[in-house]
């Protein structure tokens, strides 16, 4: 579903990736682990083309992709994103919020953009909060709207960029059992995460990103209980 | 003191069909400077925050004359360089004066604005599909409207003060009436007096009515 070939990533002298190669099936759940500054937001943010490659090749869906010749808006629309701080538009209604994108790129009529919405306030539990504004919501509600919001212009494929990082510990779950839903649904997911437990019942593999390589690729039982990498050793020692 | 309290009463009695006559007056160079101030300085901060280097080169030109120039030489220039070569009223020399004025100013405060609403906003458009333009007509502009409204509320109260300067090509705004009363009178002291409180009145009813505003915005989103 998505394919990264050699990818190269570097802000100024920094190289954060050092020729990253990557395959996502269709239907699968990849969690990307690693210590901060390993470059797994970055990897993340570049299939989604929020940030540039240098170097490299990135397939989405069987179409290799050239950023400087394609229209990037309609690749986004095809690759939803997840944030860390939710990044919901505060001046928009929850429901607004998610028919947003709909409406204004794929010119869906209001009518029916508002029941799409509803189905998927719905999905996560939140159609009683249609009409209100963002700042009303609790940290993992926003969350759940954020997912509504980048499901409704229907993509391929959900990045996940640190989901739960910023919310209080109580309200981690909420977030993670939608997430759930989503991937047992069939769903194909990328997710950048700490959540140990998650990754362990949620994820078809897990990948080890350290300063700019994978370093280790396995399914989450060989992951934890057979690490091959010191490196992955170490950091499950830590998280665990 | 009653006597100045008298005196203040006799000139405010004796001049006020006359102000408002010109408060009228002040209100239309005040209403015409924030208006063309506005679209002047929507266009600028278009300007500043365009990726062309000529653009942003012309904008900080103007902005960088503007602000390092008195509004008063601005008047001055203004009616001697213009009304003489096109034929123009003192009222609109004036009043282009001041929209050219806060338009620098009021570019700031959109550019401001813009750029200060956070990136993760243009960041969750774009990973929408939506395009650039898209993004900052629905998601960006929004918001830096909201954000630039109480620093354009404080410029609006500065140009209905500034007005006064345009005296000095003689329109008949309030201030060149209270010069002539005070003049004429010789009761400088009363005449400023009443003006002062023209003016004071003047900005507190507009204050409220910003508030307002402001806190039916807040009501809306919070």
């Amino acid at each position: 579903m998505i394919v990264g070939k050699n990818i190269h990533k570097s802000f100024g002298d920094l190289e954060v990736l050092k020729g990253v190669d990557l395959h996502v099936k269709p239907q699968e759940v990849v969690v990307l682990v690693g210590v901060s500054g390993s470059g797994k937001s970055t990897l993340l943010r570049c299939f989604n083309f929020l940030e540039m490659i240098n170097s490299g090749e990135i397939t989405i869906d069987g179409h290799t992709i050239n950023p400087k010749k394609e229209d990037l808006a309609k690749i986004r629309a095809e690759v939803g994103m997840v944030f860390q701080h939710f990044n919901l538009f505060p001046h928009k209604t929850v429901l607004e919020n998610v028919i947003e994108a709909p409406v204004t790129v794929k010119k869906m009529k209001k009518e029916e953009a508002k029941k799409l919405g509803m189905n998927l306030l719905r999905k996560v539990g939140l159609e009683d909060k249609a009409d209100v504004y963002p700042s009303k919501l609790s940290g993992g509600q926003k969350q759940r709207v954020a997912i509504a919001r980048s499901l409704a212009m229907e993509p391929k494929v959900m990045l996940f960029d640190e989901p739960t990082s910023a919310l209080d510990p109580e309200l981690v779950g909420e977030v993670l059992q939608v997430m759930k839903q989503l991937a047992e649904e069939g769903m194909t997911m990328v997710v950048v995460t700490h959540e140990m437990k998650f990754a362990k019942e949620v994820a078809d593999r897990i990948i080890m990103i350290d300063q700019g390589t994978i370093i280790e690729s396995a399914d989450p039982k060989n992951f934890f209980e057979n690490p091959q990498n010191e490196r992955t050793k170490q950091f499950i020692q830590l998280v665990e | 003191m009653p006597d100045l309290f008298i005196d203040v009463y006799d000139v405010f009695m004796r001049t006020y069909p006359g102000f408002l006559e010109a408060t009228v007056v002040t209100l239309q160079l005040t209403a015409i400077g924030v208006i063309l101030g506005t679209l002047i300085g929507l266009i600028f901060a278009l300007m500043k925050i365009s990726g062309s280097k000529i653009l942003r080169g012309i904008a900080n030109l103007y902005i960088t004359v503007i602000r390092g120039t008195p509004l008063i030489v601005q008047i001055m220039f203004l009616y001697f360089g213009i009304v003489e070569i096109y034929t123009m009223s003192n009222f609109w020399a004036g009043a282009i004066a001041l929209g050219v004025h806060n338009g620098a100013y009021i570019a700031e405060i959109f550019r401001g604005a813009i750029q200060g609403v956070d990136p993760g906003q243009r960041e969750a458009s774009l990973s929408l599909g939506m395009n650039r333009k898209q993004t900052m007509q629905r998601i960006v502009f929004p918001q830096a409207l909201r954000r630039s409204i109480p620093p354009l509320g404080n410029q609006f109260i500065i140009t209905l003060k500034d007005s006064s300067l345009v005296y000095i090509i003689g329109v008949a705004e309030i201030f060149s009436l209270a010069n002539r009363e005070a003049a004429q009178s010789y009761q400088p002291f009363e005449s400023f007096l009443v003006v002062a409180l023209y003016y004071l009145v003047l900005v507190m009813i507009f204050t409220f009515l910003l508030r307002l505003y402001e806190n039916k915005l807040d009501v809306d989103k919070a």
